[in-house]
């Protein structure tokens, strides 16, 4: 067993709340048995700030800004299969409702705006990332190769979809094993 | 009646045995081959627009909706394999990436979408069309229900409802190709819509979360929770009503499909206006001190009724009581009839002719749903009895039926009328045109409501009733009377005398003692005191004992109040105006100290 090289697991955050990351944590004491099999490197859980390259990349989070669109083309470049893990990275979800709007409005409202702003200013300085005109899930930008909804998934449905994946599945969903939410 | 013909098909290898004109989905679904459905549904034509029930015929290289295509004895299809859920998985795919379906936040997330469970059926991960994501508004106008077009899929399950079943047609689509959406009436909204009738038919058709109950919403999965079948008793048609609960409320309330009476359908009031409107309960008892009511437990209300009741004679004693009654609580009120005075049912006006009057079929054979002509006389059944007029709309819009109305109000009936008259100026001409509209007509219904037991109705009902009778190769006619009190029909049978005038009624004998069973009148019973002098009267009685559900006017004037169970509360049975005796479930306990009528009453007397 030990002979056997592990699978180096490369994880990021996009736009997103971070909670598919939290399910993740839920696996709790599977982790372990997890660690058996993979090498987690680059993670916001493992605070690896550069993406190495690695055999699976899993992205959470829909494609917001440039700073997103920079971190999933390096994962996608960096990885060999790419996992888009919830519904924010496979509809946009939540990211993606101010796609109704126009970008001007949306930041006037969130900067100026806001009931408890007093005296507003548009963010721009250069080190903050720039908001894309549309926010999209990942598979619009790059190839992915699997797909986990779910708004966050279940860590049962992350289990399941993983330990498929990594005895060389595609994870068959129905009913029972997925939802969008 | 000719026996339609057998035709034999065979789906997915399958023998299958139907009728000739049925289509492909029906005898799959009939020999329990399931084919997936969105815009299909059962007692709505066959629209075949949502493409997920798609099959295919051997020998031919396209693929057909299996809801709008009927059968050809001897054909093979095929309805379930990769192609065909290949192709679903598509045009589902197509659905979600044209609107914003997004599930989280959505009132009918977990089990109660059937877009979503297709897309789960359909083991659909990821959408490979690129995301539309138009902005689009949502109507919250509604009193009752809201409209979101971000999550419709344009089934039309809500515009077929809102036109062949409640019959008024609110809902249709406008605008083209991407902009196409559901509108109401000429682009309207909910709030502002002339013919919308807030039936809530559109809301329980919606496969989706684009037309919600505003009551219902985020407030428990549907599929959590309890069902309990029951019947309205806001009216006297008796509508079967489908209550959900969770955790001793009630959640939403749909039709019951499985109702003879009313096949799913509800009015306004008996889907949302029992649940969705807040009122204050009264939840134990409660005797009147000099400041205020004051909560008193059932023992010491009843001693305290009976400590009153000794030193009077029973003369002096009275019980008025509700037509909301159930029949249970009718026999009650029969049982211990002697031991008062005198016992009264109170009706609305002009109603207590009506309330001894025989039942006229709604359904079946020689029912108001055969009749080749409608004649409405006195009532305003699109207000008081809301599933009897969809009833009539459809018999007018889809069979043709004539439809005759003699009024003393106008109504949103008139519209469909043949003839429309007021009932108090009617010229001897206007009988010839009368007689002439029913010339052909073979099997007529007369449905008729207070203001034809008023002299000019008694006469004008004669009068119809001549003509109606005047060419014997008619079926006689149906009558079906509207009173508006529930179960005043067989409150009345049971004894229970009907007064419209409280007043006179109250004051031919002092009373000194009188107990009122408001039972759960939605205005706890106030509308007693509308009548003139009636609230004086009750001033001048020394215990006025009122028995309700809820909180109002009535309960002011009351030295004791007794908490009555409500219609979601009781069991037992009423009878509607076809005379048919109906079952009541209790879907919840009862609130607080509650009891029901029937058991109030005789504890009374115990």
């Amino acid at each position: 067993m030990s002979d056997k090289p592990k699978i180096r697991v490369a994880t990021a955050w996009l736009g997103g709340c971070s909670g598919c990351h939290m399910s993740f944590l839920d696996l709790d004491e599977r982790l372990i048995e997890l660690s058996k099999l993979v090498e987690f490197t680059a993670s916001p859980i493992t605070d690896v700030k550069e993406i190495p390259e690695v055999d699976v990349g899993i992205i959470e989070g829909a494609v917001c800004t440039d700073e997103n669109e920079h971190v999933l083309r390096t994962m996608r470049a960096q990885c060999k299969v790419l996992i888009s893990l919830g519904d924010c990275a496979m509809t946009g979800n939540i990211p993606a409702l101010r796609n109704q709007f126009k970008l001007e409005d949306v930041v006037a409202r969130g900067f100026i705006e806001t009931e408890s702003t007093q005296i507003g200013e548009m963010p721009n300085d250069p080190v903050v990332p720039r908001l894309l005109v549309r926010v999209r899930p990942i598979h619009e930008v790059v190839k992915v190769d699997a797909y986990i909804p779910g708004c966050p998934p279940d860590a049962d449905t992350i289990w399941y979809a993983l330990t498929e994946l990594l005895a060389g599945r595609v994870p068959n969903w129905d009913e029972r094993t997925f939802s969008y939410d | 009646m000719i026996a339609p013909k057998h035709i034999t098909v065979t789906i997915d290898g399958q023998k299958c045995v139907g009728d000739e004109g049925q289509t492909v989905l029906q005898i799959a679904t009939a020999n329990r081959i399931y084919i997936p459905t969105l815009c299909y549904l059962k007692h709505l034509s066959s629209w075949g627009g949502c493409r997920m029930c798609i099959v295919e015929i051997a020998g031919s290289p396209k693929v057909v909706p299996s809801c709008a295509t009927p059968a050809v004895n001897g054909t093979t299809y095929s309805a379930n394999n990769d192609r065909l859920r290949q192709l679903r998985r598509l045009t589902l795919e197509l659905l979600f990436s044209e609107r914003n379906h997004v599930c989280p936040f959505c009132p009918t997330n977990h089990g109660d979408c059937e877009l979503q469970q297709q897309g789960y059926r359909h083991g659909m991960d990821s959408v490979r069309y690129p995301y539309l994501y138009p902005a689009l508004p949502m109507d919250m106008s509604g009193k009752y229900f809201a409209l979101d077009h971000n999550r419709c899929i344009l089934c039309t399950r809500c515009v077929r409802v809102c036109d062949e079943i409640e019959g008024v047609h609110t809902l249709d689509v406008a605008f083209r190709g991407e902009k196409n959406r559901v509108i109401i009436d000429l682009n309207a909204t909910f709030g502002a819509s002339d013919t919308c009738t807030s039936c809530g038919a559109c809301v329980a058709a919606c496969p989706t979360g684009a037309l919600f109950d505003k009551a219902a919403a985020f407030r428990g999965k549907l599929n959590t929770c309890q069902a309990v079948r029951t019947t309205c008793t806001e009216c006297p048609v008796g509508c079967g009503l489908l209550v959900f609960t969770k955790e001793n409320r009630i959640v939403e309330v749909f039709g019951d499909d499985k109702s003879d009476v009313s096949r799913g359908h509800l009015c306004a009031r008996g889907r949302y206006e029992t649940w969705a409107v807040p009122r204050e309960r009264i939840a134990q008892p409660m005797i009147r001190t000099i400041h205020a009511l004051k909560p008193v437990s059932w023992q010491q209300a009843l001693r305290e009724i009976t400590r009153v009741r000794g030193k009077l004679d029973a003369t002096q004693t009275a019980l008025l009581v509700s037509p909301r009654i159930t029949n249970e609580a009718a026999k009650a009120v029969a049982r211990i009839a002697a031991r008062f005075g005198k016992v009264g049912m109170f009706v609305a006006r002009d109603e207590t002719a009506l309330s001894g009057a025989d039942g006229g079929a709604l359904e079946g054979n020689n029912s108001l749903a055969s009749a080749d002509a409608i004649i409405v006389l006195g009532a305003q059944p699109s207000r008081t009895h809301g599933v009897l007029a969809a009833k009539i709309r459809n018999a007018v819009r889809r069979r043709r039926a004539k439809l005759l109305i003699f009024h003393a109000h106008k109504s949103d009936l008139d519209q469909h009328a043949d003839i429309c008259a007021n009932i108090v100026s009617l010229e001897h001409v206007f009988w010839d045109r009368v007689t002439e509209a029913l010339k052909d007509v073979k099997r007529p219904a007369l449905v008729y409501g207070a203001a034809a037991m008023t002299p000019i109705g008694v006469t004008v009902m004669s009068r119809l009733i001549q003509i109606l009778e005047s060419n014997p190769s008619r079926h006689a006619p149906v009558l079906v009377p509207l009173p508006t009190g529930t179960n005043s029909l067989a409150v009345a049978a049971a004894g229970v005398e009907p007064i419209e005038d409280v007043a006179p009624w109250l004051d031919t004998q002092p009373l000194q003692y009188l107990h009122i069973v408001a039972s759960d009148e939605p205005d706890g019973g106030a509308r007693l005191l509308e009548e003139k002098s009636v609230r004086a009267l009750l001033e001048q009685i020394d215990c006025v004992v009122v028995q309700t559900s809820y909180q109002s006017e009535l309960t002011e004037a009351a030295r004791i109040v007794l908490p009555a169970a409500t219609w979601s509360e009781k069991s037992g049975t009423v009878t509607n105006i076809e005379g048919r005796e109906l079952a009541l479930h209790a879907v919840l306990p009862p609130r607080g100290e509650a009891r029901e009528d029937a058991k109030i009453l005789e504890a009374l007397t115990s």
